[in-house]
């Protein structure tokens, strides 16, 4: 009999986990503090929700995800309490990658962030259309504007100028987790619940 | 049954807002931003908890201006369909587009504020209270009080190390793929003290037995248990709302 859902979020958060996952949500709200410094045009909101997926497991990641839109809505970026279901959708697949095995090699961790950053911009795009006419109060809108100005409907635009941006900011973030956790010593990946997933 | 504005009832406020802001035409909306700028100063269970939650509504507000003039007017000269509203130094501006993004700004905004409003006169303690009478598990609400903890220091962690690793060389002002090459430098530093600080808290609490003990069940308040007026008010204005836009899409 499968276990309940809240009996899978205990068993992951347990020991060194529950104060690691409380980092990761930090560490999304914080990311474009790094990009910022750095003058990178990427956002890097999920590489907290990629890092638990990968080190803890999904349910983590997608109570992580969740709780650092929730927060960034709390913190003055309210329109980002809409777009929880984009993080659940990265959370459970780069945790389902993770236990397939994707973040031992290189070349699966690119393959698998292309293919999250499409999975995020189709989940995204119908939010962002119908929810908020594809403004999102940022950059990429000219994007979407542009799209419309060429003669496409606003889902489509708002689906292109996703997939424009999302592998990108996906694939980067894949490949700085991978190398993160390549670089952790085994004696401190041993104490979180997916060290086997980068071992 | 009592009626004062406390944290249900504006769960429930927002609820409406939301509803509103989905189904009412942008005039309405625009006004419901106003009333909710108004009952800012005027209710004191809107009033901010903090100077930085009062600085953030007034950011919000410029923000708000900007982003709605901005809306409208790219929309308006973008989207070309329908009549010609104006021409302004050779560009013009399209009906359509103009409508298109009036109802896109005021949607936004109106979505926005009840978010931003809940927030600003809510504190997160009080809330996360709130979330853990309502079952949320005990293990979760550390989680999010070990998040707020986090935030205070790890903007100054992230300074620290950025300067360190600028003094060392590590390519911070080089071209872009340079630059993203060097996030490694910043991030692996703090993920890894970020690891050796959780096992240490982690260990902590497995030592006075947190993870394992049975959560006693909290009894519920005595004011949870009473019907708020303004909660059934505001579910009930929504109800009503959503019924009347079926009813309307239906004979459409």
């Amino acid at each position: 009999m499968p276990k309940p859902i809240r009996q899978r979020i205990a068993d992951e958060m347990t020991g060194a986990a529950l104060p690691f996952v409380a980092f990761c949500i930090a560490l999304n709200l914080t990311a474009g503090q790094i990009t910022a410094a750095l003058k990178i045009p990427l956002y890097l909101d999920s590489i907290g929700t990629i890092l638990v997926a990968v080190l803890v497991g999904p349910w983590s990641a997608i109570i992580c995800g969740s709780a650092a839109n929730l927060l960034a809505a709390a913190f003055g970026n309210p329109s980002m309490i809409f777009f929880i279901p984009v993080v659940i959708v990265i959370g459970a697949f780069t945790g389902f990658l993770a236990r397939k095995g994707w973040f031992r090699k290189w070349y699966l961790v690119v393959i698998g962030g292309i293919l999250q950053g499409v999975l995020a911009a189709l989940v995204s795009a119908p939010i962002s259309a119908y929810v908020f006419g594809g403004v999102m109060m940022a950059g990429t809108d000219f994007l979407v504007l542009y799209f419309r100005s060429v003669g496409n409907n606003l889902l489509n635009s708002v689906i292109y100028q996703g997939l424009a941006s999302d592998p990108v900011d996906k694939l980067v973030s894949f490949l700085i987790v991978f190398f993160l956790t390549k670089n952790l010593p085994q004696r401190l990946l041993s104490r979180l619940h997916g060290a086997a997933n980068v071992g | 049954m009592k009626a004062n504005l406390d944290l249900p009832s504006k769960l429930s406020l927002v609820f409406f807002l939301w509803v509103c802001a989905f189904t009412l035409p942008w005039t309405f909306q625009v006004g419901l931003c106003l009333l909710l700028v108004i009952a800012r100063f005027a209710i004191p269970a809107f009033r901010p908890v903090s100077h930085r939650s009062a600085a953030a509504f007034s950011k919000f507000i410029l923000y708000s201006i900007t982003v709605a003039l901005l809306v409208t007017c790219l929309n308006a000269l973008f989207i070309r369909s329908g009549n010609v509203v104006a021409t302004l130094l050779g560009f013009s501006f399209y009906e359509d587009g103009l409508l298109f993004g009036l109802r896109t700004a005021s949607r936004l905004i109106l979505l926005s504020f009840s978010v931003l409003m809940f927030f600003i006169s809510t504190p997160l303690t009080v809330f996360i209270d709130y979330l853990q009478s309502k079952g949320l598990p005990q293990y979760l609400v550390l989680m999010l009080l070990l998040t707020l903890h986090f935030l205070d220091h790890l903007p100054s962690r992230i300074h620290q190390i950025f300067l360190a690793q600028q003094a060392r060389g590590a390519p911070v002002d080089s071209g872009v793929l340079s630059r993203t090459r060097a996030l490694l430098s910043i991030l692996s530093p703090l993920v890894l003290s970020s690891i050796v600080e959780s096992i240490e808290r982690g260990t902590a609490l497995e030592l006075r037995g947190f993870l394992s003990r049975p959560v006693a069940s909290r009894k519920p308040e005595d004011t949870e248990t009473r019907v708020n007026l303004l909660t059934i008010c505001f579910y009930f204005m929504s109800l009503v709302i959503i019924a009347y836009s079926i009813y309307r899409w239906l004979n459409v």
